[in-house]
């Protein structure tokens, strides 16, 4: 006799749900229900990054947004000196790049995996093509980007406030 | 930590070696003909595969029940519209030649009515009608044979889905190789290109097929209310026909208008029918379009016809088919181009603009 355990088993593809659940772990995507995260599963492009592989250069112009599965990225700066500064190293479940959802800019930063890192791909058309085909999704990623910049700007009027203060 | 440096191959030598496998493909392009029907209906079916994926079903299994699905579907189709086809391939078997020697016959009382008419020596308007007309029955007598010559085409039938099933299976998985391989600063761009591609080419294919079989459906439905003979034949060639823009519509006319005339005899039976496909143009245009061409490319009229005569020209009836979808894609590319060129040659301006009043 076939339970509907085994039958579910049978249909379900066990990598699309664990894709799933890694996403329903970001923020970015946690206000989504499981369908839409389904629809982000295949939106997202995945790729691993050898060790010491550049992700992109600073002055490239931005594209996407990259999601860190696994593995460790650094971002670095050169400064005008030449010598290269050390920014942030993102961890699994963080993401960066993410002024290429707004704005075609220029990258303020270089991005070198510094271990094998398996990263996710956002591309911005198709962040446009989901805010036109489903706005749910497209809105809420939205709203998560514009709360994250008004955080850093907010931090940034600051830090400019107490150095002026400091004189 | 720097990437490993690579050398990398100059535009001639990519351009030489991109002329190369195009030339090639060219030459064998007979033998891709099954590959590439396979991989526009793996395309074309995928969105239905995709939108159940993403509830967390098994992509084989989904294509599996999506076969079954259609065989059953097929074989219900066959059976109810079995009568009906197998009638229609007698009568015009048998009427085939009768239909043609009464064309002939139209097409010389016409030209013999025009030479009267023309103001010109009746000799000399003779010989250039004759020139003309004489070229068209030729034509005229081929038309069989051409049809024929298609029927390779169906041959492909039982191909063109089992190497779909495997365009279908691998599909996500050989893009994402693809991705995997090329150098990692460029992933960014593939992506940008592969996207603009996909819009273009998705949203043309799907939708030429959705006006394909609506002008299909709907001149069927028409003819039989008409009761014209031969209505599924003629329904089927005006639908496989839509393919070529505007081709299914005219053919319709032509063809259906045609047999309509010379079986109830009178003109207005002929413009029954031309009345019958204006309705289905205007329904396809007010309808369709709107959804259709939302998203697709726009190529100008010229670009249009220069593609189609292109394609008619190096592949054929294939050719046909194609041209715009091939028009879509070198679209894309010289969009893509010029974006990055003008991004990376700074012909952009990325300066933020209209920043005025502080952030509060």
């Amino acid at each position: 006799m076939i339970s509907l355990k085994s039958l579910k088993r049978w249909f379900w593809d066990p990598q699309f749900a664990r894709k799933k659940q890694f996403l329903r772990s970001l923020e970015i995507f946690q206000d989504l229900n499981n369908g839409e995260l389904g629809r982000m599963v295949q939106v997202l492009h995945a790729r691993t990054y050898r060790p010491g592989e550049v992700i992109f250069v600073e002055g490239d112009i931005g594209r996407a947004l990259f999601i860190l599965e696994s593995g460790k990225v650094e971002l670095t700066r050169r400064a005008s000196s030449g010598e290269t500064r050390t920014l942030y190293t993102v961890k699994p479940g963080e993401w960066f790049g993410e002024m290429a959802l707004l704005e075609s800019l220029p990258r303020s930063a270089t991005a070198t995996a510094t271990e094998t890192s398996r990263l996710h791909l956002l591309y911005r058309t198709k962040l446009e093509a989901l805010l036109q085909s489903e706005p749910r999704i497209g809105v809420t990623i939205m709203g998560h980007l514009a709360r994250l910049l008004s955080t850093r700007l907010r931090r940034a009027t600051d830090e400019l406030a107490v150095s002026a203060a400091h004189g | 930590m720097a990437e490993p440096q690579r050398s990398t191959p100059s535009f001639l030598t990519v351009f030489i070696v991109v002329g190369i496998a195009l030339y090639a493909l060219f030459r064998v392009r007979e033998a891709l003909t099954p590959f590439i029907l396979a991989a526009a209906f793996a395309y074309v079916v995928n969105p239905a595969i995709v939108y159940f994926e993403a509830k967390g079903l098994k992509r084989l299994h989904l294509i599996l029940i999506g076969y079954l699905t259609s065989l059953l579907i097929g074989c219900g189709a066959y059976a109810g519209l079995k009568t009906i086809i197998i009638d229609e391939s007698e009568r015009l078997s048998a009427n085939a030649p009768v239909y043609l020697a009464q064309i002939q016959k139209f097409v010389l009382v016409q030209q013999a009515q025009l030479t009267r008419k023309l103001p010109l020596p009746p000799k000399v308007a003779g010989h250039a009608l004759d020139s003309v007309v004489g070229a068209g029955l030729e034509r005229l007598q081929s038309v069989p044979s051409e049809i024929l010559g298609l029927l390779p085409l169906l041959a492909h039938g039982l191909l063109v889905p089992f190497i779909g099933f495997f365009f279908l299976l691998d599909g996500p998985d050989g893009f994402d190789s693809l991705i995997q391989a090329m150098p990692s600063r460029y992933v960014e761009q593939a992506i940008h290109l592969m996207g603009e591609i996909d819009t273009a080419l998705g949203n043309y294919l799907r939708g030429i097929l959705i006006v394909a079989t609506a002008i299909g459906v709907a001149s069927f439905l028409g003819l039989l209310a008409l009761g014209v003979d031969n209505a599924f034949m003629i329904a089927v060639l005006s639908g496989v026909s839509s393919f070529v823009p505007y081709l299914g519509v005219v053919l319709g006319i032509v063809v259906g208008g045609g047999m309509a005339w010379y079986q109830f005899g009178t003109i207005s039976a002929f413009f029954k029918v031309c009345l019958l496909f204006f309705g289905i143009r205007l329904a396809d245009e007010i309808l369709l379009q709107p959804i259709i061409a939302r998203h697709s490319v726009h190529l100008h009229p010229m670009v249009f016809l220069l593609a189609l005569i292109l394609g008619a020209e190096m592949f054929g009836f294939l050719g046909l088919v194609f041209a715009i979808p091939a028009a879509c894609i070198l679209k894309a590319l010289v969009q893509v181009g010029w974006s990055w060129y003008e991004s990376e040659s700074g012909l952009e301006n990325f300066a933020p603009g209209g920043e005025s009043a502080p952030y509060t």
